[in-house]
């Protein structure tokens, strides 16, 4: 086979899951055969992902789905990968690696004719463009909008106009006292001095909000801000990633473990792939677009990541200069707005063409729909700012990282999203980096909608990279985490965090803190492990507050069951559905002032669930267990027992929902076009996204991955998907089952190409073009 | 009796020049030159060309599933109301029959047209 563009040969091992071990005689070879394979299993879902970040899928999809792209469009998604372009442009060495993977993709896309182009073009009736790397850039922005774009400004905005200083303050503490942070205080920043900004002007009593002059103009009477939230599906994204020091494992070899929760998707957003080169031996999974492997490992190192809470997306209050809201006011100067003239093209239909209002904050992203209470706010989100230049070199310089220093290095220039990197090392370190560029913040500023007429409320510091929290061999044997707050309040700079409730953190390190002699297999019943903290938190408050002898029959014996319930979400559990149905009716029956106004269309902050699991547990007769429409006094006893007879009023109706936990919540693996005869609708799993086996309706675990640093590497690693973006092929979804038994497949680790193994399938050998 | 036995080879035959790189409507063509060369009633002509073609894509769906262990076409058939594999295959198979049974037609009326010969019976 001849790919113009090689310098050497290339050899192509595949193994019996369709997984590809590159063995080229140079960086550049490879990533170019890297983008050509990819491109050859998944050139749709490339697609696809790429016109999604870019809101471009109208073009192909017509007028349906005209708001996500203009809300991708408006949210600044092109801005930002052109601005990536722009700092890329100055690391020549990535960029040339960058373009030699665009030109494989593009190899193999200009050799398709339409007879052969992948069947969800031919269902949807387009043709595939050529790869570049602003696409490249686009697929990193698409993370950025998954990972780091969570803010609460409205919502907290309203809470604190709705409460006050004082309640909103009870409601919504920003430290959960139980909960284990990434990084614990070892007094390594006492003497650190910090210069803070100043504070902005904060109300105190019911009615004023974060700043007085913004009081009372977020109510969104119309705007239907509400439609697609469900609070069933508390947990969104998160990960779990650790590693145990050689102290602690069975072999005196360190261990490495990741899972990445994500949205679970056909094809699967990884995609496993081998690279060799005379100067790495890397394996793992990589992202469809990217050069290199994101998460796995190599002879000498292996790594993994998470998703870090800190808030890195906030709004900004305009003060409109003039009544075409062109012009704002900025300490007293009025300045332009600069416009940007989208063009989005509509199959079927003329181009609709948006203007885009930019300002110093950044892009005026509502102010298309009059009802939107954010229709004069700029968003200012770090996506959009330049990265540094490096950034682009960042897996490539990993993925032949040879100890703890080359991991700091290689990770140093990746400021978003930002990622929680933990690594191990066959030398015998462990450490995690809680990896990112964070804004310095004044307490609580980005908490709240802010006012963007004075300069003083952005983002002025950014945290320096050498205080950016992070750990190495720490005395207890382990590094961890799990979305959860990156370090205790006792750090000396503001983290405002997106509310993740610790709960897979605080088990996870029981677990660990536990275990000693760790192995591949104990670190299998940490990945898959269904306990819920949550529960076991809830679960027997909620009884104790429970009137058993006022139950009827059917209610004596569900009682009866949750009482004997382990607090694992198991897929055959029965008790799982009842409590989940019984707690959440007893949370949103609490905080029905919150409902109400929500009911309303007004955006409010709803507490987390772990602050109402401690008031069910140190303050039932709180006020706010009444419900303000009964003139009764409610308590915590009123709304647990009120909740369990609308739990069994439910299941009354919904008997078909009392069965078991995998049954009852349903699991759905849906094709990335929703088209669901590509999607797998059967598969039956526990898991909860309070447990460490994260599992939830729509996501979970998108790569389980246990790596064994030893004289020999020894890695497992499994994902619902298969290799295969094909619907019609063997390998689209043959590791589903696999991965829903809760079963991994041994990591196939060549050496070399000529290595023998009894599950190598197929050689393709790839040679410079002779022209 | 001879040409309708010509016709049938000649679209079964010529027919599979779409693996060759030809695509898929080079099987009208096909028939149609068929049509023209070997003169029938325009029953006989309807009837063979329709069988012939019937007979052609079905085999080939059915080798092509074959080989992929009928796993697309089971996902396809979902896409098409839930429609069985088999009744797939089928449906290619008739497409194949009427896509030939056409271009033969109008390969006997182009030679009606332009020779004038007469049909034979």
């Amino acid at each position: 086979m001849n790919l113009p563009g090689l310098k050497g040969k290339v050899e192509v091992v595949y193994d019996d899951l369709l997984v590809p071990h590159i063995f080229a005689e140079n960086k550049e070879d490879a990533v170019r055969v890297q983008g050509y394979i990819t491109a050859q299993h998944r050139l749709w879902q490339m697609d696809i992902a790429t016109r999604k970040a870019a809101g471009r899928l109208s073009e192909v999809l017509g007028e349906r789905t005209l708001n996500l792209d203009r809300l991708a469009r408006r949210r600044g998604m092109v801005f930002a990968a052109e601005n990536d372009i722009l700092a890329w442009n100055k690391s020549p060495e990535g960029m040339r690696l960058l373009e030699a993977y665009t030109e494989g993709v593009n190899a193999y896309v200009s050799q398709l004719s339409p007879a052969n182009y992948p069947v969800e073009f031919k269902l949807l009736n387009y043709a595939p463009e050529p790869w570049s790397p602003f696409k490249t850039a686009l697929i990193l922005e698409a993370m950025a909008e998954t990972l780091c774009a969570g803010e609460n400004d409205l919502a907290s905005t309203n809470a604190l106009a709705q409460f006050g200083r004082d309640t909103f303050q009870f409601l919504y503490p920003e430290w959960n006292p139980k909960q284990r942070p990434i990084i614990p205080d070892t007094g390594q920043w006492k003497d650190w001095k910090v210069n803070l900004p100043p504070l902005p002007a904060v109300g105190t009593k019911a009615g004023e909000s974060a700043n007085g002059s913004l009081s009372g103009i977020f109510d969104a009477d119309k705007h239907d801000f509400f439609q697609n939230e469900n609070p069933d599906d508390d947990y969104i994204v998160g990960s779990n990633n650790w590693a145990v020091a050689g102290s602690n494992t069975a072999s005196g070899n360190p261990l490495l473990c990741n899972d990445p929760h994500l949205n679970l998707t056909l094809p699967s957003i990884w995609f496993q792939i081998q690279i060799h080169t005379p100067e790495q031996n890397c394996y793992g999974v990589s992202l469809q677009g990217m050069p290199g492997v994101i998460i796995g490992f190599n002879e000498n190192i292996a790594w993994g990541v998470t998703n870090v809470g800190h808030d890195v997306s906030d709004w900004y209050k305009l003060q409109w200069a003039d009544a075409a809201r062109t012009k704002y006011s900025l300490d007293g100067e009025v300045r332009e707005v600069q416009k940007r003239v989208e063009v989005i093209k509509i199959k079927g239909k003329t181009d609709l063409l948006d203007t885009v209002k930019y300002t110093v904050w950044g892009p005026v992203v509502y102010d298309h729909e009059p009802e939107n209470p954010l229709r004069d706010c700029a968003l200012r989100w770090i996506t959009h700012d330049q990265p540094d230049p490096k950034v682009i070199d960042v897996f490539i310089f990993l993925n032949a990282g040879k100890n703890y220093d080359d991991y700091k290095k290689g990770i140093s220039a990746f400021d978003c999203p930002a990622q929680n990197f933990v690594f191990a090392s066959r030398s015998g370190d462990i450490a995690i980096t809680v990896q990112g560029k964070y804004p310095v913040r004044a307490p609580e500023q980005g908490r709240f909608v802010q006012d963007g007429s004075r300069w003083s409320n952005a983002w002025l510091d950014f945290i320096p990279a050498e205080r950016v929290p992070a750990m190495k061999n720490p005395s207890r044997g382990f590094v961890f985490s799990a979305n959860q707050h990156s370090t205790p309040p006792t750090y000396p700079y503001y983290y405002l965090g997106n509310d993740f409730d610790d709960y897979r953190g605080r088990h996870i390190y029981d677990r660990l803190d536990r275990m000693k002699n760790a192995t591949i297999d104990s670190m299998k019943t940490v990945q898959l492990d269904n306990f819920s903290q949550r529960a076991a938190d809830a679960l027997p408050l909620m009884l104790r507050l429970l009137d058993q002898n006022k139950l009827d029959a059917d209610g004596q014996k569900m009682a009866a069951e949750l009482a004997a319930w382990n607090f694992h979400y198991d897929a055959d559990a029965t008790a799982p559905p009842l409590y989940e149905v019984w707690f959440d009716s007893c949370y949103l029956k609490t905080w029905d002032e919150m409902t109400a106004l929500r009911a309303q269309k007004k955006q409010v902050l709803i507490p987390e669930r772990w602050r109402f699991i401690e008031l069910l547990e140190k303050d039932t007769a709180n006020i706010f267990f009444d419900h303000p429409a009964t003139p009764q006094r409610e308590t915590a006893r009123h709304i647990v027992n009120e909740s369990f007879a609308a739990m069994q009023n439910y299941f009354r109706q919904n008997p078909q929902k009392r069965t078991g936990w995998g049954q009852s919540r349903g699991f759905v693996l849906k094709h990335i076009g929703q088209i669901d005869a590509f999607s797998r609708l059967d598969v039956t799993v526990g898991g909860h996204g309070s447990a460490p086996n994260a599992i939830t309706r729509t996501h979970g675990p998108s790569w389980r991955m246990i790596v064994e640093l030893g004289e020999k590497v020894q890695a497992l690693g499994v994902y619902p998907g298969g290799q295969s973006g094909n619907p019609g092929s063997r390998w689209y979804d043959n590791m589903v089952e696999t991965w829903a038994k809760g079963e991994y497949n041994e990591i196939l680790f060549l050496a070399s190409a000529g290595e023998n193994s009894s599950r190598i399938m197929g050689k393709q050998t790839f040679t410079p073009s002779s022209k | 009796m001879k040409n309708a036995l010509y016709l049938s080879l000649s679209i079964l035959i010529l027919g599979n020049l779409g693996h060759f790189g030809l695509p898929w409507w080079s099987l009208v063509p096909v028939a149609a030159l068929a049509g023209w060369l070997f003169p029938l009633s325009a029953g006989k002509n309807f009837a063979f060309a329709f069988a012939a073609g019937l007979l052609l894509w079905l085999t080939n769906a059915f080798l092509l599933d074959a080989a992929n262990g009928g796993l697309l076409s089971a996902k396809v058939g979902v896409l098409f109301q839930g429609l069985k594999s088999g009744y797939l295959l089928l449906l290619t198979g008739i497409f194949g029959g009427i896509l030939a049974a056409f271009g033969a037609m109008t390969g006997r009326l182009a030679r009606g047209a332009f020779v004038g010969e007469q049909a034979k019976r």
